[in-house]
């Protein structure tokens, strides 16, 4: 069944015309997607015919890979200002979280965002070892226009700092990265990791509490044996929900150097953890032994001129893997043809333009991130200045290049002596990978419309932070008179970064993390 | 000026480093050369303020050891290219060139004599105020600086003529014009230097506490003024932490030939026959 073919048959069922579908699809997605999805799942052919590509988690309803017309509704990003049109959406303020204080304490500073699988959750990890998992709101029947909020589901220690005496060093408990384990039975699993310690949290939910003891009473005192003289079964009482998180998994002492990524592998059983020189591959159960995968540390350190920035599994097949690297290389590896996994089976570089050779060049040029899409057939990078998507099948450069904030590239020496250029910016996906985002500085984020080529700059701010008030563009001034409302490349504020952000998988939600701050966008709703 | 937000104090270094990467920025009349010797300085520096954390980032250390590399790649290529015309930073006339060099780095000005070398640099301060600061700021950070990088040569194999190793603040030795010729030595030194940065990242990262104590400091606190060694007594009371400046100590002075490194070792052996001979007498 062909798109335009699947699409008329399911606008019939709406009576409507097939772009008024995507409109109607674009403002109402709450509701329409689990009517879509169920459709999608009985009717088989409709739910193709809407371009819906399958994702292990559900379906991913958003928007056709390739647009039927170019006024349909591109679900993955905001149009620009007022007059884009009613097909277009914009992002408006729904939530943040953290403190309001002009004071940062270092320890609040929010390191990691997450999703899980289903979005109902969302994960943040900050330096003092803290993570803080927010639970999606159940929708409202009386307020059906309001989506679901994202509020307090349980907060736990996940890291404390350590010392490595034999090192004489202490260890950060700072939490590098949060990865959602698919969900299996009715508690949640994540890994969270530090510098050098993985572990597997599980969190569950009780409700239900035993009462009617037979060797305790109430109080929790034990009773002496022989004053029972009958005795009961306990029955199960419902209680006030408590979400309790307890650590499962301890995986230590497999790295020498710093952990930077973390990524399950597609077979749920096994995952693999990175630091600057190494990649080990660990079995979810196992936490005495791990595998080395990948090693670049050279006999004499000497010689080192590379290291490993981030690695992450193929989301479909659990033999792949990528890791990139700070000469701005990714490699592909493929664990069937070794068990050492030195030799890259890919090798994507993109040869460098010698017009904007600078000394600052293979610094820019590192990659802080890399993410694949949730198809797997593309993966997207991001260095210093901009952010690349790549097609699996062509090594020699990416097949889109966005640029960030290409007004940086004449204030490189200062970034460098200020160490702002050694910030790591990361990336993600919208769930139809029609879209992407990354942060910068000054508190904005940035958008790009893989489709229409569109992009849009946003702030996270307090300011724009009235609920439901939609966000205004931004517009960095690079020379020249500078407009109104535009700001000025040296007005922009070095120390507001947003280095983290995260993307609903299904739904047009963004997390965005502004220092101690998490920052909660939705699309608007007419 | 790039950042608005927390506040911070700056030192002077500080201060006048910020000054001149905005002026890296902004200026385009800024020579190519001084722009390069501007990053070289910066990264000289950090890789200096790394050394001394407990444990320096590994990423970051790699990025700024590539640009020291590619850097001195490219004044190796232009000093090969013109042989003649490599002017000694190290000039003997006191009015040029206040901050560039005792420490091998230098500028590259195409002269061939100290008199149009006094011209050349006469002309460069000629562009501006910008410039002079830049070539005075850095003179005691990038001594120091590239000081502790060699001290880190001293745990390399490769063996260099004495003489190209040129301890911080010793003028005695800069001023001889022999040294031009020895600037290219200078330069691998240092690029030594840069990649030795990565010796403390082993995983015993311990050694490298065991690398910075010279063995002489072990036996420093030992009374020695019984033993009537002439080689070994400056070696033990010169207060002097970096091994390397010890060892080169030793070599400069005339009553330490070949046969210093012989008596060194004579040194060490009579000093742990002492030390045991005081455990005996104090019985621990």
């Amino acid at each position: 069944m062909g798109g335009r073919a699947g699409s008329v048959g399911l606008a019939g069922l709406f009576g409507a015309e097939p772009d008024r579908v995507w409109a109607l699809a674009g403002q109402y997605g709450a509701r329409l997607g689990p009517a879509l999805r169920s459709l999608a799942s009985v009717g088989g052919g409709a739910g193709a015919g809407l371009g819906v590509r399958s994702a292990p988690w559900g379906l991913s309803w958003g928007c056709p890979r390739r647009s039927p017309s170019p006024r349909s509704v591109s679900a993955g990003v905001a149009g620009g200002g007022g007059g884009g049109g009613s097909n277009d959406f914009q992002w408006c303020f729904s939530q943040v979280k953290g403190a309001i204080d002009e004071d940062v304490a270092e320890a609040d500073i929010i390191s990691t965002v997450e999703f899980n699988y289903s979005g109902d959750l969302l994960a943040t990890g900050d330096k003092g070892g803290r993570v803080v998992i927010f639970q999606r709101e159940q929708e409202n029947k009386s307020r059906p226009h309001s989506r679901g909020e994202y509020n307090v589901y349980s907060t736990f220690q996940s890291h404390e700092p350590e010392f490595d005496y034999l090192k004489s060093l202490e260890i950060e408990e700072k939490i590098n990265k949060i990865r959602w384990l698919p969900q299996q039975n009715a508690a949640h699993f994540l890994l969270s990791t530090n510098d050098k310690t993985i572990k597997l949290w599980k969190i569950s939910e009780r409700d239900k509490r035993a009462e009617g003891y037979n060797l305790k009473d109430e109080d929790g005192r034990l009773r002496d044996p022989f004053r029972i003289t009958s005795l009961r079964v306990p029955i199960l009482k419902p209680m006030d929900l408590m979400v309790e998180a307890s650590p499962r998994r301890i995986f230590a002492n497999a790295h020498t150097y710093h952990i930077n990524s973390i990524s399950v592998n597609s077979d749920h059983e096994t995952y693999l953890s990175a630091d600057d020189l190494r990649i080990n591959l660990w079995h979810l159960e196992i936490t005495d032994r791990s595998f080395n995968i990948v090693d670049i540390k050279p006999a004499n350190m000497e010689e080192l001129t590379e290291v490993i920035t981030a690695a992450e599994f193929h989301p479909h097949h659990c033999n792949v893997f990528v890791y990139s690297s700070s000469k701005g290389t990714i490699r592909l590896c493929d664990m069937r043809s070794s068990a050492l996994c030195d030799r890259h089976s890919k090798f994507f570089e993109e040869p460098e333009d010698p017009s904007s050779r600078s000394f600052f060049s293979e610094i820019i040029s590192s990659i802080s991130d890399v993410k694949f899409s949730h198809s797997g057939r593309y993966m997207m990078t991001r260095d210093y200045l901009s952010v690349k998507v790549w097609d699996l099948n062509m090594e020699n450069r990416p097949v889109e290049t966005y640029q960030v904030h290409e007004y940086l590239r004449s204030k490189l020496c200062s970034l460098y002596e200020n160490d702002c250029i050694f910030d790591k910016f990361e990336c993600c996906w919208n769930g139809s990978d029609s879209a992407i985002m990354t942060g910068s500085y000054n508190n904005f984020f940035r958008m790009f419309d893989r489709n229409t080529r569109r992009d849009i700059t946003l702030e996270a701010s307090r300011e724009s932070s009235k609920p439901r008030a939609i966000l205004k563009p931004r517009k960095v001034c690079t020379g020249g008179k500078r407009k109104k409302d535009e700001i000025s490349v040296d007005s922009l504020d070095f120390n507001k970064k947003i280095l983290h952000t995260a993307w609903h998988p299904t739904e047009n939600i963004i997390a965005v993390a502004a220092t101690n701050n998490l920052y909660i966008f939705q699309d608007k709703i007419n | 000026m790039l950042g608005r937000g927390l506040k911070r104090k700056l030192s002077d270094y500080e201060e006048n480093m910020a000054g001149l990467s905005s002026a890296f920025d902004s200026s385009r009349n800024l020579p190519y050369p001084l722009k390069r010797q501007l990053v070289l300085n910066m990264c000289l520096t950090k890789l200096q303020t790394y050394k001394m954390l407990v444990e320096p980032n590994l990423h970051r250390s790699v990025l700024i050891a590539n640009t020291v590399r590619q850097i001195q790649e490219e004044m190796r290529q232009e000093s090969s290219q013109q042989p003649i015309n490599v002017c000694s930073g190290i000039a003997p006339n006191p009015h040029s060139y206040p901050g560039i060099d005792s420490s091998g780095i230098s500028l590259h000005l195409p002269s061939g004599s100290s008199q149009q070398e006094s011209n050349c640099c006469n002309s460069w301060f000629a562009e501006g105020p910008i410039e002079n600061s830049l070539l005075m700021v850095s003179d005691d950070d990038m001594s120091s600086a590239i000081s502790s990088i060699l001290k880190d040569l001293d745990f390399m194999e490769d063996i260099s003529p004495p003489t190209a190793l040129v301890p911080a603040g010793d003028d005695e030795l800069l001023k001889s014009p022999e040294n031009t010729c020895l600037k290219l030595e200078d330069d691998r030194q240092d690029l030594k230097g840069a990649e030795c940065v990565f010796g403390s990242f082993e995983i015993s990262n311990s050694t490298s506490y065991l690398k910075d104590l010279a063995i002489d400091d072990i036996f420093e606190d030992i009374d020695t003024s019984m033993y009537d060694s002439d080689f070994c007594s400056p070696l033990l009371m010169a207060p002097r932490p970096p091994a390397a400046a010890t060892e080169e100590t030793l070599k400069t002075f005339p009553s330490c030939n070949s046969s210093s490194t012989n008596n060194i070792q004579i040194c060490r052996t009579d000093l742990s026959e002492l030390d045991h001979i005081m455990e005996i007498l104090v019985g621990s």
